[in-house]
């Protein structure tokens, strides 16, 4: 209906406006049925989109003084001194004129905004104007109200509150549901919604025979119960929570966080109150004594992508960090945008930059660095249950056997022998390692310059004479005749520099598998190892003219007791230097044995390096003069004595400290390798929060305290301002969003479309829900109820609604193309995942294993090398092998972020960077050549085949029956019947005929030719509309 | 004759009698089988376009981005700067840098000290236009393109500063430049993706920044706009080919099955989605003739082999992906995007930027003579650049024969060249240091307004709402087309 005043308007505007309709029409067409002007439907889109962007609730970018979200604005003056709505009067109001007007400069929205109205908008907007100009407050702003569902005659629709609401609103639009679904195509949608799988053929049969009247309502109950129902849901969940196995930028390494996701499905399986659900994940980490699923549970807001890119600000990742887990916090429970609002005021919501910082703060308090270090476990993290459980058990073992120990002490009745009971003596032993040439086999490297007398030699036959400018070094490696060093071992060689031509720098260095033990003598001119850290100095070049002898204790260049030595370079800057014997002075890891504690304390006095490093009071104390020790120090040198040295005790500590050990390193072996997952935990002290200005992450506004946005119902006192109180806030009865967010989520999930079409925006600039009231009264239900997750599911699929035939006839499709209004049964593309699962399932592939590590089945080669970092973890893809783990269900392939994995991706999977609460649905021919050529599809088919072989019959139309019902096709499609039957026949003469081809497609077997044939039919089925959609 | 060009043959036939039961235009089927010069006779806005696109008529159908990731040396390439000569080892003064933010690599330097590029330079073209010795053929085609050396972006690291110059934000999930492109005007060819993407090999050092599959994403619009990945080996496209055992005549009978029931079930069902179906799987089926004849450059004469340098006969190399995107704007694939990669120079100037600049040189050089000798350039955007610059002060060791250089992203050198771009232009200028911009500054997303305009876009009304914003790649924030390189 287009309105006389449409003659004002300029031809170009008329053009303009039909194709916009054009481009419109499908979305808006179930809305424009209905004649009375309903504010929060027909008008406050039209505003928001065409005029909050100037005059709306971002108070830096309003123009003109007024804004249209906000009625006494609108009423009152504008800064002109115009009103821009006198209500009940269209011809005066401002408005309306300006919308009219045909002259350029006043013309509203000005004509280069690309946002003009079309006719029909206007006059809705004129209409709109006629009848009052009554605002509302935003739909989804203000609590839902339960209203009584309307009586309705359809049969099958008055029985169930969903279905008499839309069966008011069918017939309202001149429509009427269709014939309920036949009971197999309902059996295969229910299994796919609920599970993602489709129906076992025992299954099938079972229903098809159960001819009671809640036949199906023990189907749908079954599938609840199923842990598989948990594992779908969880895959939604994950999609949204932005799970993934990578940190998702620059090196995107691998990131392990799999408990997490094991969680949620646990979770879901266990029908987890939506409430628990959410609470957990959001402050898991803030319940008292939490758990360590409820830890895990926190990891919700570490899903977040991470980074340690070289050159990165730390700051700058913190705040991206902490955005992200606003603006998730803002999509998944409340559909608001926050992020529009990390600049500027937001542009359509009464949201402020203020509200966003606000959020901020309950999330930027993480006790751990932005950083991830591209490290697995990115800190805060906690190890797995069991490890957990081990862990809490070694530390009490470990606290009890050192009370042991210490009780022990305590009981021992020491009497001093007197120092003439020991002989602390013990005689090192000098071991030459290189005379004359290098010990054993090694690798050598530069020019020894081997000379003998009457050139300088010390001993042997031979020295090493090399006469160099700048650097030059020699040396030998990877000897089969390494030495190891003990503490207290000292290195030595002998050096002969010539008078006349002295060097200015000498360098020994060792080899213990690294060349980083380096000792020299003189200047500081070799460029090797970092002075202080890798090399050391230690001392002057020695008197010219003589063999002097350097010596070095390991532990002056880092060597440590056990270090195997095999290679020595010998390096001198510039100058002639006769190199000549080398070796190490040992007493080979002997102590001295002691019975006295006098005689041991005296001797320990002098040689401290002897003492375990571990135990620095011993050390300190004997550093004191004798007299100086307290009584105190006396009792721990006597502690000391007994517990590590006394020869009359050792065998009862050496047992107690082998027992300790043992604990000690299960636990180090534990901590290195009991698999994590990253958690939420709050830093000790809250970090304040400040608005930045323009969301740039160093330019700080005004501080703001933690709060919730202001436009929406204040935190009450008892709600304590952390992550649990605003938990608190979103599950309060009075939050307008939280439970209808969720509910459309799951109408989106059993439906198609949500209520909401835009299930990610619940904003004025999302859109409007298709049936407002059911929506408020299934969130109030579903609050009411105990936030019972598994018991909306069931309302759901129980409906008529959803148990009709999705058939659809040209009429319907043009009148409601998106099935908004639900005259027929939802009928979609099936989801990447749940294609990959029909597939395994099908051909008796799939593994039915729940939880664990993500698994890699193969994919080509080179897609991760292809985008990688060369030293990311990540960059070379190794595919998984053996069924167990290439056959799992596909959600529990691994996802790495920046290379999500075909089957996926190609299916429209999100790559999980960020938050996602509605897939798209898109058909395309990379999506037929992966189905068709996707080595995973072909085994499935040939595995298929197989079943088809054993399983299937005798003849090939029992074999072609036996697919149909294995596959759930339809059973009275008499050409699909003969087509695939001719199919078999067509392609078993050709690999009659090419018997090679056969046994390439599927491996030797005695029959290739059969069976060849019957995986052309099962990768056709695996094709087919019917297999590939959820119908 | 094989069962492609069989089967091709028939529903053509079968298409000029009786209207489209498989979906397909007669033009679109036309394109299938004629030559790839016919294909100019498409109308260019495409097929599944947005309606009121292109805003205004196009000077540019298709567009090739030579994207050189990592970043690339300005002032060792383009930006030449004989003043640093005098300023050897000195420090970078403070009135220069002026507070300028730094990476964490060098914010610890306790000194800025500045390398001179130790590359001559040489005056060429018309306008004496100074190029590094890097780049000889660069030199030789610089009058064909213009070179805006004021470039300019916000961040600093890789892997937000690819992000944001690709897909117009800094934070991963916004759709990509070839997204845009293919969700605004469509495709042009029925046979192939409209946005391909390759990731060639590079020379640098190996050890180089990463790619990420969201450079060419689609972000939040539907995935079949993000690019298809042109492989360097194995299948071309993942999962062209038939799996051993299957030939293609087994193929088309399999798809006749296929088809046949689908056009049962859409009987029964009515649903159009199924109708849909049936003609991607026919697209499919094409593609896997289409596209190894697109790859195979067998069909190239020696002379254009020639061209493009001795690499171009390695497989995986940026010359071969160079003469690839010629031979599909050539088909009409609308984008063609090639990443290569080695260009993050912290240290070993020396060594690898001459090593990366020989990747690209003769290669870029040839693809535009390419272009143009079959008329191709006036219609076809080049563009060549990379995500940030370099700084003029060493990152760890300086000599004069040496030097590393950290990431800057106040100015950078990018080229264009081709449908829409005025030849011969230098625009922009850097001041002494090639640390500031003095003079006409150019941010990423005026770049890619410019990119957008060049191909009949104007980047405000391209917008999508998304999260409560209308969501453009250029941005929330005023930028505009660089005026003075358009046509």
């Amino acid at each position: 209906m287009i309105s006389l005043q449409l003659t004002s308007i300029s031809r170009k505007m008329l053009f303009g406006a039909a194709l916009a309709l054009l481009v419109l029409a499908p979305q808006v067409a179930w809305a424009e049925e209905s004649s009375e002007i309903d504010f929060n439907r027909d008008i406050r889109p039209l505003l928001s989109d065409r005029c909050y962007a100037c005059h709306g609730p971002d108070e830096n970018h309003r123009e003109g003084g007024i804004r249209f979200d906000v009625a006494e604005s609108v009423l009152g003056e504008a800064d002109s001194g115009e009103t821009a709505i006198v209500p009940g009067k269209p011809d005066e109001s401002e408005m309306i004129a300006r919308i009219l007007s045909d002259d350029e400069s006043l013309k509203m929205p000005p004509p280069d905004s690309n946002k003009s109205l079309n006719a029909d908008e206007i006059a809705k907007l004129k209409q709109w104007v006629a009848e009052g100009a009554k605002f509302q407050g935003h739909w989804s702003f203000e609590a839902p109200k339960k209203a009584d569902p309307p009586q309705v005659d359809t049969p099958g629709w008055n029985e169930r509150e969903i279905d008499q609401f839309l069966a008011a609103r069918l017939k309202k639009e001149g429509l009427s549901p269709s014939e309920p679904a036949d009971k197999l195509t309902l059996i295969r949608r229910v299994t796919f919604t609920l599970t993602g799988l489709p129906p076992m053929p025992a299954e099938v049969e079972a229903f098809l025979k159960d001819d009671s009247s809640d036949a199906y309502e023990k189907v749908v109950d079954r599938l609840l119960a199923s842990p598989q129902y948990g594992e779908h849901m969880a895959r939604h969940w994950l999609d949204a929570a932005r799970y993934a196995d990578t940190h998702g930028l620059h090196l995107d390494n691998y990131r392990e966080m799999w408990m997490y996701r094991d969680w949620v499905i646990q979770a879901l399986t266990d029908n987890k109150p939506y409430d628990v659900f959410l609470t957990e994940q959001l402050a898991g980490d803030l319940l008292p004594n939490p758990s360590w699923e409820q830890k895990v549970a926190s990891g919700f807001n570490r899903c977040n992508v991470t980074t340690s890119e070289g050159g990165s600000i730390a700051a700058e990742v913190k705040m991206r960090n902490v955005n992200d887990r606003v603006v998730t916090t803002g999509t998944v429970f409340m559909g608001l945008t926050m992020d529009c609002t990390r600049c500027h005021d937001h542009k359509y919501d009464p949201l402020k930059q203020k509200d966003f910082y606000s959020m901020y703060g309950f999330f930027n308090s993480i006790d751990g660095n932005p950083l991830d270090g591209n490290a697995k476990d990115h800190a805060p993290t906690v190890y797995s249950k069991e490890a957990t459980e081990e862990l809490a058990q070694l530390d009490q073992q470990i606290g009890q056997k050192r009370e042991e120990i210490k009780s022990t002490l305590a009981k021992v009745e020491y009497q001093d022998p007197g120092p003439g009971a020991d002989n602390p003596e013990i005689q090192p032993e000098e071991v030459v390692w290189i005379e004359d040439g290098i010990p054993g086999k090694a690798t050598v490297s530069g020019d020894y310059n081997w000379v003998t007398k009457p050139e300088p030699v010390f001993s042997g036959e031979k020295a090493a004479k090399r006469t160099v400018t700048g650097n030059d070094q020699a040396f030998f490696n990877g000897s089969d005749q390494p030495f190891t060093v003990y503490k207290g071992d000292v290195l030595f060689g002998y050096v002969y520099l010539d008078p006349k031509n002295p060097p200015k720098e000498v360098m020994f260095q060792w080899n213990n598998g690294g060349w980083d033990q380096r000792a020299f003598w003189g200047e500081d001119l070799i460029p090797f190892g970092t002075t202080g850290k890798t090399k050391h100095r230690i001392g002057d070049l020695p008197e010219t003219g003589k063999w002097v002898r350097l010596e070095v204790p390991i532990e002056k260049v880092g060597l440590k007791e056990g270090d195997k030595v095999n290679g020595w370079a010998f390096t001198q800057w510039d100058g002639t230097v006769y190199w000549d014997k080398a070796g190490y002075v040992t007493k080979h890891g002997k102590q001295p044995e002691f019975k006295s504690l006098q005689a041991w304390t005296e001797f320990a006095a002098k040689t401290p390096a002897a003492l375990n490093p571990e135990n620095k009071q011993v050390t300190e104390i004997l550093k004191k003069e004798a007299d100086k020790r307290n009584e105190g120090d006396l009792k721990a040198l006597r502690n000391y004595f007994l517990e590590f040295v006394c020869q009359d005790t050792q065998e009862t500590f050496n047992k107690l400290r082998g027992e300790l050990k043992s604990m000690t390193d299960k636990q180090a072996d534990l901590k290195k390798n009991a698999p994590t997952t990253l958690v939420y935990k709050e830093a000790a002290k809250p970090v304040p929060s400040h608005i930045l200005i323009r969301g740039e992450y160093d330019q700080l506004g005004d501080e703001v305290p933690r709060d919730v946005p202001a436009f929406l119902p204040p935190m009450t006192e008892e709600m304590p301002k952390d992550r649990l109180g605003l938990a608190m806030w979103l599950l309060d009865p009075g939050h307008p969003l939280t439970a209808r967010v969720a509910v459309n989520r799951y109408w989106q999930h059993v439906f198609g479309v949500g209520l909401v079409k835009t299930s990610e925006d619940f904003g004025s600039q999302g859109s409007v829900p298709s049936h407002p009231q059911l929506l408020d009264n299934l969130a109030i239900e579903f609050r009411e109820g105990g936030w019972d997750i598994k018991q909306m599911m069931k309302r759901l699929v129980m409906t008529s609604a959803y148990r009709q035939s999705s058939t659809i006839t040209p009429e319907l499709f043009k009148k409601d193309p998106e099935n908004r209004l639900l005259a027929r049964g939802p009928r979609h593309r099936l989801d990447a995942e749940a294609l990959r699962d029909q597939a395994l399932a099908l051909s008796g592939l799939l593994v039915d294993k729940i939880g664990g590590p993500s698994v890699k089945p193969p994919q080509p080669d080179g897609l991760w090398k292809a985008v990688g970092y060369s030293g990311s973890n990540t960059v070379q893809f190794k595919a998984d092998e053996g069924h167990e783990k290439v056959h799992r269900r596909t959600l529990y392939t691994f996802i790495k972020r920046t290379a999500l994995a075909p089957q996926m991706s190609t299916f429209d999977a999100p790559n999980r960077e960020s938050c996602t609460v509605r897939r798209e649905r898109t058909n395309t021919p990379l999506q037929a050549l992966l189905l068709m050529n996707d080595p995973q599809y072909v085994e499935a088919a040939v595995a298929m085949a197989q079943r088809v072989m054993d399983e299937g019959g005798s003849d090939p139309i029992a074999k072609v029956n036996y697919l149909i019902s294995l596959c759930v096709l339809n059973p009275e499609n008499e050409v699909q019947k003969k087509e695939l039957e001719s199919l078999y026949f067509d392609s078993l003469t050709y690999f009659q005929q090419n018997p090679e081809a056969a046994g390439k497609l599927v491996g030797k077997d005695e029959t290739p030719a059969e069976l060849a044939a019957w995986a052309i039919v099962c990768n056709t089925i695996l094709n087919l509309d019917e297999v590939v959609i959820q119908r | 004759m094989d069962p492609h060009s069989e089967y091709i043959q028939a529903i053509t036939r079968r298409h000029f009698f009786q209207k489209g039961a498989m979906g397909l235009g007669a033009a679109a089927l036309a394109s299938m089988t004629d030559l790839p010069a016919q294909a100019a006779k498409l109308p260019s806005s495409g097929i599944g376009g947005l309606p009121n696109l292109p805003h205004f008529a196009p000077k540019a159908k298709r567009a090739i981005y030579l994207f050189m990731a990592g970043a690339p040396c300005q002032m060792d390439l383009f930006d030449y700067k004989p003043q640093m000569n005098e300023w050897y080892d000195k420090d970078l003064p403070e009135s220069v840098r002026q507070g300028q933010r730094l990476t964490t690599m060098t914010s610890g330097q306790k000194r800025f000290p500045i390398a001179p590029s130790k590359f001559k330079f040489s005056p060429y073209g018309e306008n004496g236009t100074m190029i590094s010795e890097l780049l000889p053929y660069h030199g030789k085609m610089v009058d064909d393109i213009s070179i805006i050396k004021s470039l300019h972006t916000e961040a600093i690291n890789h892997d937000p500063a690819i992000t944001y110059i690709c897909t117009g934000n800094q934070l991963p999930g916004r759709p990509s430049l070839g997204s845009w492109l293919s969700y605004g005007l469509g495709s042009m060819n029925e046979n192939l993706p409209t946005f391909v993407v390759m990731t060639p090999n590079w020379s640098g050092r190996q050890q180089a920044q990463a790619l990420y599959n969201r450079l060419w994403g689609a972000g939040f619009l539907p995935s079949k706009h993000s690019a298809v990945t042109l492989r360097k080996s194995g299948d071309p496209i993942l999962f062209l080919s038939n799996p051993e055992g299957i030939d293609s005549s087994l193929r088309r009978r399999m798809l006749d099955s296929v088809s046949k029931i689908n056009q049962e079930t859409y009987r029964l069902s009515g649903d159009p989605e199924t109708q849909s179906r049936i003609s991607q799987y026919e697209m499919a089926f094409r593609m896997q003739s289409s596209v190894p004849d697109l790859v195979d450059l067998k069909q190239e004469t020696q002379a254009t082999l020639d061209m493009y340098g001795p690499d171009v006969s390695k497989p995986g190399t940026f010359a071969a992906s160079c003469l690839l995107a010629r031979r599909m704007v050539e088909r009409d694939v609308r984008f063609v995007q090639i990443f290569h990669r080695g260009w993050d120079q912290h240290g070993n100037v020396a060594k690898d930027l001459p090593a990366q600049a020989k990747d690209v040189d003769q290669a870029a050089w040839a693809l535009i003579q390419d272009l143009k000798m079959r008329g191709m350039l006036d219609d076809t955007l080049v563009v060549w650049g990379g995500e940030f610059g370099r700084t003029i002060y060493s990152q760890g060791g300086l000599s004069k024969e040496n030097y590393g250089r950290d990431h800057h992203p106040r100015c950078f050198t990018v080229w264009m060249a081709g449908g829409g771009v005025k030849p011969g232009v230098v625009h922009g200028e850097t001041d002494d240091f090639s640390y500031n911009i003095v003079k006409d500054p150019v941010h990423i997303a005026d770049l890619n307004a410019t990119i957008l305009h060049c191909l009949g876009i104007d980047h405000r009304r391209l917008s999508i709402p998304f999260q409560g914003l209308d969501v453009r790649l250029t941005g929330v924030e005023e930028r505009h087309p660089v005026k003075e390189l358009l046509l």
